[in-house]
């Protein structure tokens, strides 16, 4: 394990690592993150949230990465813009599963969350390395929140633009109630309590198919 | 650069480097942009209904449509193909279908970089 992926004392951070699709997902990825963050920090923890920059500028279609960390004690990782090695790594759309190793840098016992109407075994056949995944979490994110899964088209980036629709309204509310189901991190109360879909993270968390390996 | 060209044209020391990246231009595919991942829906080709019209060939914008080499049907590159549906919407004879990408076995480059 990396040196710099630790506190003082030497417990690691917990990493999360979000993949989402570009431009299409792009604002409910940066909520995910936010959302994670943000219930963590109403514990008391230490937290971060950003984007990859990277991938940056994201085109249609084009796998992005969004981060967040949550600790227990002071984070002192500077400099260390991209996470390592996730524990977490929660997947906004399935065919990403198919096209990219989600997996990178994941040390054994990690936790993968996709966003899927397909059943875990299908998806567990498209992961080469699977044997780093402790648990594996589904749910139909789309599904939950319906409608065509460009609702969460924004252009924030471009001149004139404004923030859509608040925190946690689309696909990411069901996402996060699913990925509170595989880790003690951050608290389903708390989850409910920051994002705008209130009704969304308590489906998510209800209808998550948790798939222990 | 080469000493004799530098010789040449006395061009000083500090513009030796040419400016920019210089990368060897791809003869038919770029195998350092690869794509195939971006795409959640593929196009899936129906013969008999193909008139061969090429249309697909001339919108493609990744040009992921040829015909092979015997000319009677068209073939399609899923490494570089996007999943834009440009295809499937100029095509005049309703031969082509999106259908999602985790309905197949294989056909994707499972790339270890993003892109």
């Amino acid at each position: 394990m990396a040196q710099w992926t630790k506190t003082p004392t030497g417990e690691k951070v917990y990493e999360i690592t979000i993949w989402a699709r570009g431009v299409t997902q792009d604002m409910e990825g940066r909520h995910l993150s936010l959302l994670l963050s943000k219930a963590a920090d109403k514990e008391g923890k230490f937290t971060q949230a950003w984007d990859n920059y990277a991938d940056l500028p994201d085109r249609v279609g084009v796998p992005l990465r969004k981060y967040a960390r949550i600790s227990d004690e002071e984070i002192e990782m500077r400099y260390a813009y991209e996470n390592s090695e996730p524990n977490m790594s929660i997947v906004m759309d399935d065919t990403i599963v198919k096209g990219i190793d989600v997996l990178r840098g994941m040390q054994k016992g990690g936790v993968l969350v996709v966003n899927t109407k397909r059943p875990p075994d299908e998806i567990l056949k498209l992961i080469p390395n699977k044997e780093l995944l402790k648990t594996l979490v589904c749910v139909d994110a789309t599904g939950i929140v319906g409608g065509t899964g460009l609702e969460g088209l924004d252009f924030m980036g471009s001149e004139g633009g404004v923030e859509a629709a608040s925190v946690g309204a689309g696909i990411s509310a069901p996402l996060v109630g699913a990925a509170a189901k595989a880790t003690d991190r951050v608290k389903v109360e708390n989850l409910v309590a920051v994002a705008a879909n209130k009704a969304g993270v308590k489906a998510g968390n209800k209808t998550a198919v948790v798939k222990s390996l | 650069m080469s000493k004799k060209y530098c010789e040449n044209f006395r061009i000083p020391k500090h513009l030796e480097v040419p400016m920019g990246a210089v990368i060897p231009a791809p003869v038919k595919e770029n195998p350092n942009m690869k794509t195939g991942n971006w795409r959640t829906e593929r196009p899936v080709i129906d013969h008999e209904k193909c008139t061969l019209c090429l249309n697909c060939f001339v919108f493609c914008p990744d040009s992921c449509w040829h015909l092979d080499e015997k000319g009677e049907r068209m073939v399609w590159n899923p490494v570089y193909c996007k999943g834009c549906r440009i295809c499937v919407e100029s095509c005049p004879a309703d031969a082509l279908q999106n259908v999602n990408e985790l309905e197949f076995k294989g056909g994707v480059v499972r790339l270890e970089k993003p892109y």
